[in-house]
């Protein structure tokens, strides 16, 4: 899932201190969180309200070029435009208007996994070989910290907690627990897990 | 294009799975991210051929939309026979969430494997927004675009090489990696250079210790929280609330001429009893309720009636009979205008009768007729005061509270002793501070006054989900409040029926909040029912006719109608008139839903409004019915939340009637 964080305070400052910037807002992708209070909040210190747009959607090149076309007298004037949203948004702004350097408000983040349209607690990574028949349905590469896929590395303290983060559960454990409720223990022995095809990352969806 | 996260097992694998069971219940994703063309395949059929081959029964075969979808695929879950093992094919988020569902009490088999899309770069990967376009974000924490003239080096870039080209680009720059893809370095250049500069700053290399687990804890958990706080879906549009809060209820002075509407409520128009030419005085009655849910309709001033004509009506938006009345400036008030005040000595039925002559009906929008909420078919046991108001810009209901609190609890008592109820819950939104206040210094005296402040949360003003949010009670489908013993009263209302017994007054004028860009003199003002908005505009606005780039809205941004012609009138449901600068993208209904599934987790009744589009599109208004379009409040969160600009609430309102119209 994307994460979008704000840029060091610094990097923003020097950008937004010029008066001929323009700035795009993205709003309310689920997909994408973006902090829009703590955007607000700046842009109202440097008074930058009053040039800023809040639009949604901007990964949409239709809609970009609408919003383009509403704001054109402000934008032929203003140097710069900066874009607060995740990566897509940015990068579409600066294919529709490539005269005018595009400047992105947000670093995203990619944190773990894809987590579905509903925002959960469980998160596939795509691998492209589902495990989840070995596994009791709790997925080895994103519930165990180093994504194995043999079993647990042992380094789980007493409580069941991963020994490279102390709140989070040995998805190890978890699985075998899970098997156990099942009657299924006996996988774990009957099958060995092939490793993984990472070539299926790169050329995934042209694999037939 | 089409970013569908799953493909089904190869048929090896499937066998292998599914052997060694006697039967079998299959549910499949109909996936998302795909444009919503043709209706989405049975992606079953493999996985029944091999079944029929194994001997294994097939018990159940179900297609959900949006498996990943928790709660509503919770609810589905709940009805699968029990001990059946339970097949599943979807991306891996859906099979891990009906196996966590059932925590090791069922046997959850995994039929498919999810398709990469993301990782680190290497041509096609990378996020791609919701959109379905090229562009795509690798989310690597360290955004480069300000440098690279707006292209991405890390998903661009088959090396995802930061500090410049590699040199291995041929003579057309293409990729030595994949000659079908240009040199990313090389489009880079020409972009700064159109740009009239070149790289300025050394690109600092990547720092692939970004990761934290507890922050994705954190934002997953208050996501859900958000999302489900009260009652499923819904919304949380700006506020805008703080143009108008402080505003106090100001009298919009009378114009010369008004025209009032024979159609003022739900059900039947009411009958039309005087004639052009007539005097009618103010508060006099001038159309008869027709039928039990009908409404009587008064003058709101004395004069004389000068014209019986069709005008648009600004809800239908079609034209229908209006009485043109012109102010003589006196004033008069009806004889039948006279106050009441030992109402509690009168058997109910006659105070009921008396609301219904009034032209009591829910002010809150809906103009439901008051009569017909007060004999309620079956027992109820709660009344519950609607201030949510939670239509961002409103603050008509907001001001009434505080301003008027004791007339507003005098209406609490007459409903009180007609409903016999023993409950009465006062629900405001907890960004109404001042509100709120007021309500919890009077309720000290009013014992039997329970005081609840939710969290702003669009629709909760919504009949269903308020009383969901107050009472934990689910109205059930096709179900009014009375089905659970609720009966929900707005505060408009409330105060109506108190100037109706107390006052005497009947309907002719209510609150309306006035706003929106560039408005002279916005605010809350108590307006005569029949007011032109011509007069409201001029007065408000100080213009006469609507200019091009903005839209004039009766009510809320959310569900409020918009308004074509400026002769049409402030009617009994008028909560408020806006209006707003257009949006620079305009809803269509003919635009292509990319099933984006943002629409699904909004709804509040827990519907999918995607396929209203699809079949609206098509005219299959059958299938609308099937898919429980009449159930709709039409509350607009998902065609607010359409990343396609679907117009998704006139496709309903065409579905709604169509279907009408056959049974």
């Amino acid at each position: 899932m994307l994460i979008t964080k704000l840029k060091e305070r610094e990097e923003i400052l020097s950008v937004l201190n010029s008066k001929n910037v323009f700035i795009f807002k993205c709003f309310g992708c689920k997909e994408v969180y973006l902090p829009e209070g703590e955007i607000d909040l700046l842009l109202t210190e440097l008074k930058c309200m009053e040039r800023m747009a809040r639009v949604d959607y901007l990964c949409r090149e239709e809609f970009t070029v609408k919003y383009l076309g509403k704001y054109a007298d402000v934008l032929k004037k203003a140097d710069k435009i900066v874009v607060f949203s995740c990566g897509v948004g940015v990068q579409v702004v600066a294919k529709c208007i490539p005269e005018t350097p595009v400047i992105p408000g947000c670093d995203t983040h990619y944190i773990n996994g894809f987590q579905g349209l509903t925002t959960q607690d469980v998160d596939c990574e795509m691998c492209g070989q589902c495990w989840l028949n070995l596994t009791g349905g709790i997925c080895p590469i994103t519930s165990c910290s180093k994504s194995l896929l043999n079993g647990p590395c042992g380094g789980a303290n007493k409580d069941g907690k991963c020994e490279v983060n102390k709140d989070m559960d040995c998805g190890w454990v978890l699985i075998y627990k899970r098997l156990k409720l099942l009657g299924e223990e006996e996988i774990l022995k009957r099958h060995s897990v092939n490793i993984r095809d990472y070539k299926l990352i790169i050329n995934g969806d042209k694999k037939e | 294009m089409d970013y569908t996260k799953y493909r089904i097992k190869a048929e090896k694998e499937v066998r292998e799975v599914i052997s060694n069971i006697n039967n079998l219940c299959i549910i499949w994703c109909k996936k998302c991210f795909s444009e919503f063309k043709e209706e989405p395949a049975d992606e079953c059929g493999k996985v029944v051929e091999v079944a029929r081959e194994l001997n294994i029964e097939i018990i159940e075969c179900r297609g959900i939309d949006f498996l990943c979808n928790n709660h509503l695929t919770g609810k589905v879950l709940k009805n699968f026979k029990d001990n059946i093992p339970l097949a599943v094919i979807s991306c891996g988020i859906g099979i891990q969430f009906v196996s966590n569902f059932f925590n090791g009490n069922r046997k959850v088999l995994a039929l498919a494997d999810s398709l990469p899309q993301s990782g680190n770069a290497t041509s096609i990967v990378g996020y791609h927004g919701i959109a379905l376009g090229e562009e795509k974000c690798a989310a690597c924490g360290q955004c480069y675009l300000e440098k690279t003239g707006g292209i991405c080096p890390v998903v661009s870039c088959a090396k995802s090489l930061l500090n410049g080209p590699c040199g291995g680009a041929n003579k057309d720059g293409k990729c030595e990696v994949n000659k079908e893809l240009p040199c990313a370095w090389i489009e880079i250049y020409k972009r700064l250079e159109k740009q009239k500069k070149l790289m300025d700053k050394n690109i600092d290399i990547r720092n692939y210790n970004i990761f934290s687990v507890e922050e994705k804890v954190r934002y997953v958990k208050n996501n859900q929280e958000r999302r489900k706080e009260g009652f499923y879906g819904g919304l949380y549009p700006l506020e805008k609330k703080e143009l108008t809060e402080t505003i106090p209820l100001k009298i919009f002075d009378p114009p010369d001429v008004f025209s009032v509407f024979l159609s003022q409520h739900t059900g039947r128009p009411a009958k039309l009893i005087v004639k052009a030419g007539d005097r009618v005085k103010k508060g006099q009655k001038i159309g008869e309720p027709d039928g039990f849910i009908s409404s009587a309709v008064h003058s709101p001033v004395s004069g004389k009636v000068i014209a019986i004509e069709e005008r648009i009506h600004p809800v239908s938006r079609i034209p229908q009979v209006a009485i043109t009345i012109e102010n003589d400036g006196t004033e008069i008030l009806d004889g039948s205008v006279e106050s009441l005040t030992d109402w509690d000595k009168l058997p109910k039925e006659r105070l009921i009768e008396i609301l219904k002559e009034k032209g009591i009906v829910g002010l809150g929008g809906a103009m439901f007729p008051s009569s017909v909420k007060l004999c309620p078919p079956k027992p109820v046991d709660t009344l519950i005061v609607n201030g949510c108001e939670c239509e961002p810009y409103l603050n008509a209901d907001n001001r009434l509270i505080i301003e008027h609190p004791e007339e507003i609890l005098k209406g609490i008592e007459i409903v009180r002793y007609l409903l016999e109820v023993s409950n009465i819950i006062f629900a405001i939104e907890d960004n109404k501070k001042e509100a709120i206040e007021v309500i919890r210094r009077c309720s000290e005296n009013y014992p039997a006054l329970k005081l609840e402040t939710p969290r702003t949360k669009y629709p909760q003003g919504a009949e269903r989900m308020l009383i969901k949010r107050t009472t934990g009670r689910d109205v059930p489908e096709g179900g009014l409040p009375f089905d659970v013993g609720c009966v929900v009263f707005n505060v408009g209302t409330l105060y109506s029926i108190y100037r109706a017994i107390y006052e005497g007054m009947p309907v002719i004028e209510r609150p309306v909040t006035v706003a929106g860009e560039n408005a002279i003199a916005a605010g809350n003002y108590i307006i005569r029912i029949g007011t032109h908005f011509s007069d409201i505009l001029d007065t408000c606005f100080g213009i006469k006719s609507l200019p091009s780039q903005y839209e004039l809205r009766m009510g809320g941004p959310m569900m409020g109608v918009l308004q074509k012609d400026v002769n049409s009138s402030v009617i009994k449901g008028t909560t408020g008139l806006l209006l707003l600068e257009k949006y620079p993208v305009g809803v269509s209904e003919e635009n292509t839903c990319i099933r984006c599934g943002r629409c699904v987790d909004a709804c509040p009744m827990e519907l999918i409004p995607y396929y209203y589009a699809y079949y609206g599109q098509k005219c299959l208004w059958n299938e609308m019915v099937k898919y429980k379009v009449k159930n709709c409040i039409e509350c607009g969160c998902c065609q607010y939340i359409c990343s396609s600009k679907i117009d998704l609430i006139s496709l309903i309102k065409k579905g709604k009637r169509n279907a009408d119209n056959k049974t």
